[in-house]
């Protein structure tokens, strides 16, 4: 078996770090293919996403608490907290990449591989080497140099057992502040509750509840509390059929759902700056949009630094994010062959936590580029 | 006669709201919207609105062309806009009743007047346009303020100031 990446408690918030970044990395492409969607159609598939986008919000900000449990400080204005899309993800042995696309089958078969589950075949396959032609790939080992996991469900997996190893010589490992916990009296909504971080019991518990939720190694179709696993929920749309308890994964019998394919704004693949006209009206509102959304990390991150009652703050820039989203995938993209606009996610370095002056265009592309993981 | 062209009404109707073009694109109500006006009024009074716009922002580019991308005489072009559309009995009450599509997502009905003598139209009567053209509707972003039932901003946010873009603040503080 080989050896465990996690010695000590730097490690650890390494190992932190890097899964709140996988948790947000998921949160673009769902949202792209969520508001591509023309209002009032496809209801069953924007349901589907939005619900799962939501729990993905839920797992970054348990991540958060585990990560301030331990004293450590999130961070989500870092350089490369937020991939260049196509990001990759591993698929096992494989990888596939991630990319910001509109609602179509391409983007549900991405959503299935993002969360479907993926035991490693023995111990000592969880991790696997990288390629050196990946460079923006989501689950690699901050520790091992080039090395990076088999699936998401074996990452969480290291670190819920780093966990156990480290707190056995650290007693003080969870000393972090309990009022930098977010509790549920500032995170609520569906699919899940926000668990508070306090010793090895309560993060292990919010480990094991994210890699659960999303792709989880034991491949049950529905979790202990009767929720069905994301990875089935983007089954149904593929499969067209609603599970109900009892159905085997391959032959959901519940009511049968409708998809129009064609009730989408097409959005162009994974967007950048440098697709808009340089100069245009538009790229200037793709720029802002940017610019907001770093503005919005900015604010995730003080919350996440004391401050959980901003939460509530956040949800009203989400909406205003939702506004500003939906006003960029209407419009067409110039040159594109009729393809449509939408946020590039390329988030200037000037939108840290005093996001006051924006950079110009050429040193936040630049920036936005140069950021790997 | 050739249809009205989309992007010719989505020109007037930037001049016309003082939104940009980004923002009414964005509402995705734009090609519905030219839908309506030309089902109300009928395309001979469409077409005579966009030429008379072409030839407004003609005046104020200095007459020698009407090129778009010529950095138009703000002053000039507000008097021709009155001059050549706002003050005529024909397109007048049209293009006052386009900047209320756009900002109410109604179309409201023509003033009697009007109907008397160009011609009273079933599709010129009040009505929706699309279920969304409320939410859409140009008027909730110009007070900062969300369409009530629709676009829901977030618990308590109505204890905040409302937030208007800077431009058009005309320089007011907030």
């Amino acid at each position: 078996m080989i050896a465990s990446t996690i010695e000590n408690r730097d490690d650890l918030v390494s190992y932190l770090n890097a899964a709140m970044s996988l948790e947000h990395a998921t949160i673009p492409p769902y949202l792209t293919a969520y508001y591509s969607i023309h209002s009032g159609t496809n209801s069953d598939a924007a349901h589907i996403i939005r619900v799962t986008a939501v729990e993905e919000m839920l797992h970054l900000t348990l991540a958060a608490n585990v990560l301030n449990a331990i004293g450590g400080k999130p961070d989500l204005t870092r350089p490369g907290f937020v991939p260049s899309y196509p990001a990759y993800l591993p698929d096992g042995e494989d990888d596939f990449t991630v990319d910001l696309r509109p609602f179509s089958p391409e983007a549900v078969e991405t959503f299935c591989k993002i969360e479907r589950p993926g035991k490693a075949p023995s111990a000592d396959s969880r991790l696997v080497e990288t390629p050196d032609s990946r460079t923006h790939f989501l689950v690699s080992s901050p520790t091992a140099e080039k090395m990076r996991f088999y699936s998401i469900g074996e990452f969480y997996e290291e670190i819920i057992e780093g966990l156990e190893k480290v707190a056995a010589n650290d007693p003080a490992l969870f000393h972090g502040d309990p009022a930098r916990q977010v509790g549920p009296e500032y995170f609520y909504s569906g699919g899940g509750a926000i668990t508070v971080v306090t010793d090895l019991q309560s993060a292990q518990q919010a480990l094991r509840f994210i890699a659960g939720q999303g792709e989880g190694l034991d491949s049950g179709i529905y979790d202990a509390d009767g929720e069905l696993a994301h990875y089935y929920r983007f089954r149904q749309l593929q499969l067209g059929r609603y599970y109900q308890v009892g159905d085997r994964p391959d032959a959901p019998s519940g009511p049968s759902l409708s998809i129009s394919w064609d009730e989408v704004h097409k959005v162009k693949v994974s967007v950048r700056l440098a697709d808009y006209p340089a100069g245009s009206e538009l790229a200037r509102v793709a720029r802002d949009f940017n610019a907001d959304y770093g503005a919005f990390l900015a604010l995730l991150t003080k919350a996440f630094d004391g401050r959980p009652d901003l939460l509530q703050e956040g949800v009203c820039e989400m909406f205003r994010l939702r506004d500003g989203f939906n006003r960029l995938v209407c419009n067409p993209l110039p040159g594109s062959g009729g393809l449509h606009a939408g946020p590039t996610f390329e988030i200037p370095a000037g939108a840290g936590p005093d996001p006051g002056v924006s950079p110009d265009a050429g040193a936040t592309d630049e920036t936005a580029r140069t950021v790997t993981r | 006669m050739t249809a009205p062209s989309f992007e010719k009404f989505l020109s007037l109707s930037v001049d016309l709201t003082a939104f940009e073009e980004t923002d009414l694109l964005g509402t995705g109500m734009a090609h519905a919207y030219l839908a309506k006006v030309r089902a109300a009024c009928g395309d001979e009074v469409v077409t005579d609105l966009l030429d008379a716009h072409r030839a407004a922002r003609a005046d104020a580019a200095g007459g020698t062309g009407s090129h778009a991308r010529t950095p138009l005489d703000r002053d000039l072009f507000d008097r021709a806009l009155r001059h050549r559309i706002l003050s005529d009995d024909r397109l007048g009450p049209v293009a006052r009743n386009v900047i209320k599509l756009w900002y109410a997502g109604m179309w409201y009905a023509l003033p009697p007047e009007w109907t008397d003598r160009h011609g009273a139209r079933t599709a010129a009567e009040t009505s929706t346009v699309t279920a969304a053209a409320y939410q859409e509707g140009l008027l909730w972003r110009a007070i900062g303020a969300n369409p009530p039932g629709a676009k829901a901003p977030g618990y308590g946010s109505w204890a905040e100031p409302p937030r208007i873009a800077d431009r058009y603040l005309k320089g007011a503080t907030r």
